[in-house]
């Protein structure tokens, strides 16, 4: 019970601390922190690290070849003696793919959105959320076994059967959905109630036919195509599009639904439809989010190395016509990964020195797409947070 | 103005695209899993023949010595007609070839220079054992006499033309029969013994004994006639050649008696995950390989994971809105955005050449490289669990006379900590799953598994980079298909497992804090 009295006390005591004490905490607290900062600078300035060495051992490349022979030349000879090293055909080979990626990834990653965030109930997001997780985690290395065992003989093989399919799947009804919308657009002019039934039924019909043509000469089209190789643009264009959709759906769908309901209930009290309030309203409100989206696309694809490497074909050469995706390519990180093994015997070589000059490129582009994207993202949330 | 119902149409085909769009990715999904894990499979469970265990036996000291003698007899047994064939056809070639050198012992009989010649010829025929070489022979004697050769001897020279030029045709038929059934059943009879152990036995697999087995019943051939469209295949039936011949029931036999000759049985093969692998993958398992992924992803999160939730506490609770700190977090999420392979490449120039952390490649240099390529997935994922902890939390620490440091040590990280699990689980994942950071700084395609005090020092095989590795620049990719679905399921097994345990752990957490 006296104990019990004398810490009674104890706490007043304690509370008040003495000048030296007080000192001790507030050194001790502000040492704390600044080695936190000074950890949180190391880790986030390791990104310069990367910047520094990767420039300074490019550097010995471009003073001994000079600019013009890297960036115009189409000849790419490294292992020649002298070396050539017209890396052309090889940027040309990225943004082939890059493109065909993006091409694929992000109309179908954008509408995988919009469903996302306004027209599926919150269940079956829960069950979809993981299927995109889940395709973002597959390691590259297993993409491009794919695309190397299994879809490049399937494309070798019975590339024009693909092709057809994909374009009966998709030409399919989006052309049923363009005869039927321009049916009722091109009789908007007639007035008397009785012959626009009539009406209607022909213009249908006439655009049916012209749609129909149409389909049915792109399928033979397609099916006329012979594919020769299946390592080619098209087989990883369509790879990295699958890898980037993860990032172009998760990306986008953020910045839908950070449009907020306001915008949408508003559009709706004026009497649009769904698809009217998306298309019109909130595609709009979050256009900065979508382009965001898309470069973070790009980056994904550009950046990539396992599977260009084991199923672009690893030919340097500048497809005929340019825009040829059956044609094998070869890409910078591909050429990089590739030429690195033979290279590294030779260190201090212009072989060696030009596959880091490579890697400035890639690493210049890649600050460059995430600097737009950073952009966007933070004219989003000016716009919206304005209003 | 479009009238009310297309504009319905268009709204539910506006939701139709999204829904195709979500469909599409799933089937992507279930299109790249299902024939990798399908066929990955197959390199643990699969029917292995007595070829199989044999090798069990000799490589690993696995399985019952007695058990597998009496099976192998039983084998034995049943290929024994084969082997028969085999020598009986051997006789006949001999008898055939018995009859070309009584021709030339004939045409020896001249008593003059050329006769002698001869004689000397077949003496030395004699003693040659190999078939072909005595065809060799006899058709060399043949093509000297020919131009010297007197009207008498005409009929013995044209009957050692025809038969050498017959034997020779079915010497080269048999010797392609005779190496696709070593391919299938392992060395024959009599056989110098090799010493790859691809060549000492037989197929290991029931559904590669298939494929050979298809391969020596069928001659595979490319008919090129057509020359606007590809090349066909053209599959022609190896017994037609052997016709009338002493081999001709063999291939009844290859055809209905493999499975008594071979013996397979469903097997599950768990060890696979763990067994190094005999010469280059042909058998064995993926050991080494998936012991380096565990080293290099472990180093990735020792190096990884204390510095990115130092860096994520910094930015989460300390850092004060201004320049300094929007410019550290536009360097994070920068770092977030360079290519896998400028990481390898700033790996080899940084830490191998320019620090030196080990003399060549290594698993620390690799470790190191991978730890800096998931760092800002650590950091964006654990200052978001950091700031999702509920503000009363704090302040009730605070206001309990807590200093900043407790209530960040003891309050906010316990807190916070299943949801920096979860980030660091699927960084985890990510770690494991690279392969262009590790090409330069740490993988090796054929090495042997590392004792966890190498690691500073050697380099290792690893998953990512031999799945790699084995389906580009193996000698036999073909051959060793399994392995490689094998190396690809785990690898994407494992990946797989720690994402789902992130999302398990998310769903628990978002439920908790849902109350």
């Amino acid at each position: 019970m006296v104990d019990m009295g004398n810490r009674n006390h104890a706490p007043a005591d304690d509370l008040i601390l003495s000048a030296r004490a007080n000192f001790r905490r507030k050194a001790g607290a502000w040492l704390g922190q600044g080695i936190l900062f000074a950890i949180t600078s190391v880790a986030a300035l390791a990104v310069l690290f990367i910047f520094y060495f990767i420039a300074r051992d490019s550097i010995p490349f471009f003073a001994s070849r000079g600019f013009a022979e890297f960036f115009t030349d189409t000849a790419w000879y490294p292992s020649r003696e002298p070396g050539h090293f017209g890396a052309l055909p090889i940027f040309v080979g990225s943004g082939l793919v890059t493109l065909g990626a993006v091409f694929l990834a992000v109309p179908l990653g954008v509408a995988a959105a919009v469903c996302l965030s306004d027209v599926l109930p919150f269940s079956v997001r829960q069950v979809v959320k993981p299927i995109i997780e889940i395709l973002a985690a597959i390691p590259s290395v297993a993409y491009g076994f794919f695309a190397l065992v299994v879809f490049a003989p399937l494309l070798q093989d019975a590339g024009n059967k693909v092709l057809m399919t994909a374009w009966w799947i998709l030409a399919g009804p989006t052309l049923l959905l363009l005869v039927m919308v321009l049916g009722d657009l091109s009789t908007t002019w007639v007035k008397n109630e009785k012959h626009v039934r009539a009406a209607r039924i022909t213009a249908t019909l006439l655009i049916g036919c012209v749609a129909a043509y149409v389909l049915v000469a792109g399928a033979r089209f397609m099916g006329a195509i012979t594919i020769i190789t299946g390592t080619n643009a098209l087989n990883v264009s369509v790879i990295l599009g699958i890898m980037a959709l993860p990032t172009v759906v998760s990306v986008s769908e953020d910045a839908l639904q950070a449009a907020g309901r306001e915008l949408r209930e508003g559009s709706y009290a004026l009497g649009a439809t769904r698809a009217e309030t998306l298309c019109r309203t909130i595609l709009p409100a979050a256009s900065s989010g979508i382009l965001a989206a898309a470069m973070l696309g790009i980056m994904r694809a550009l950046g990539e190395t396992m599977v260009v490497w084991m199923a672009s074909g690893n030919a340097a050469q500048i497809p005929e016509p340019f825009f040829n995706y059956l044609m094998p390519i070869r890409t910078l990180t591909a050429t990089i990964a590739g030429d690195m093994g033979e290279a590294d015997h030779v260190t201090g070589s212009d072989r060696y020195h030009v596959l880091f000059a490579m890697g400035l490129c890639l690493l210049a582009f890649s600050f460059i797409c995430n600097l737009i994207a950073e952009w966007f993202v933070a004219r989003q949330r000016r716009k919206l947070g304005g209003e | 103005m479009m009238r009310l119902q297309t504009r319905k149409l268009l709204d539910r085909a506006f939701a139709g695209v999204g829904v195709f769009a979500i469909v599409l990715m799933a089937l992507a999904l279930i299109a790249i899993l299902l024939p990798i894990f399908q066929r990955g499979a197959g390199a643990y469970v699969f029917r292995a023949t007595v070829e199989h265990r044999r090798q069990m036996l000799d490589l690993f000291e696995r399985g019952d010595e007695d058990v597998l003698v009496k099976e192998m007899q039983k084998a034995l047994e049943a290929r024994q007609p084969v082997l028969e064939a085999l020598a009986s056809y051997r006789a006949d070639q001999s008898e055939r070839l018995n009859e070309a050198i009584g021709a030339a012992d004939r045409l020896a009989q001249r008593d003059d220079l050329l006769g002698r010649r001869i004689a000397r010829a077949v003496e030395q025929l004699r003693h040659t054992a190999d078939l072909r070489q005595q065809i060799d022979r006899l058709s060399r004697i043949e093509q000297l006499m020919r131009p010297q050769s007197t009207p008498d001897m005409t009929d013995d020279l044209d009957l050692i033309r025809d038969i050498t030029s017959e034997l020779e045709v079915q010497a080269a038929q048999y010797g392609e029969l005779t190496e696709r059934l070593r391919q299938l059943l392992g060395p024959l009879p009599g056989d110098e013994p090799r010493i790859l152990p691809r060549f000492r036995y037989g197929q290991a697999r029931w559904d590669r004994a298939l494929i050979k087995q298809s391969q020596l019943l069928y001659i595979e051939e490319w008919d090129y006639s057509d020359a606007s469209a590809m090349g066909r295949r053209v599959l022609s039936p190896r017994r037609d050649l052997f016709a009338d011949t002493a081999l001709y029931p063999l291939f009844e036999h290859i055809e209905n008696d493999l499975e008594a000759m071979l013996r397979p049985r469903w097997t599950f093969y768990g060890r696979f995950l763990t067994d190094h692998s005999v010469d280059a993958h042909f058998f064995g398992g993926i050991g080494p390989e998936a012991l380096g992924t565990f080293y290099l992803t472990l180093g990735a999160m020792l190096f990884a994971v204390p510095l990115g939730i130092i860096a994520a506490i910094y930015f989460a609770e300390y850092a004060k809105p201004g320049r300094t700190v929007s410019f550290l977090r536009s360097c994070v999420s920068t770092l977030a955005g360079v290519p896998s392979i400028v990481f390898g490449l700033f790996g080899l120039a940084f830490f191998i050449y320019t620090i030196r952390v080990s003399p060549g490649k290594s698993v620390l240099a690799g470790s190191l490289t991978l730890g800096l390529l998931i760092l800002p997935t650590v950091i964006r994922a654990a200052e978001e669990a950091i700031l999702a902890v509920p503000r009363e939390y704090k302040e009730a620490a605070l206001a309990l006379g807590a200093g900043r440091w407790r209530t960040v040590l003891t309050v906010i990280l316990p807190a916070a900590l299943p949801g920096i699990l979860t980030g660091t689980v699927i960084s985890m994942g990510r770690a494991a799953g690279e392969t262009a950071p590790i090409i330069f700084t740490a993988a090796v395609s054929v090495g042997v598994a590392l004792q966890p005090t190498e690691v500073f020092t050697q380099a290792t095989p690893a998953l990512s980079w031999n799945i790699y590795n084995l389906a580009t620049e193996h000698e036999a990719v073909d051959e060793i298909r399994h392995v490689q679905y094998g190396m690809v399921t785990t690898l994407v097994g494992i990946v797989l497992l720690l994402n789902i345990a992130a999302i398990w752990m998310r769903a628990r957490i978002s439920r908790k804090l849902r109350g």
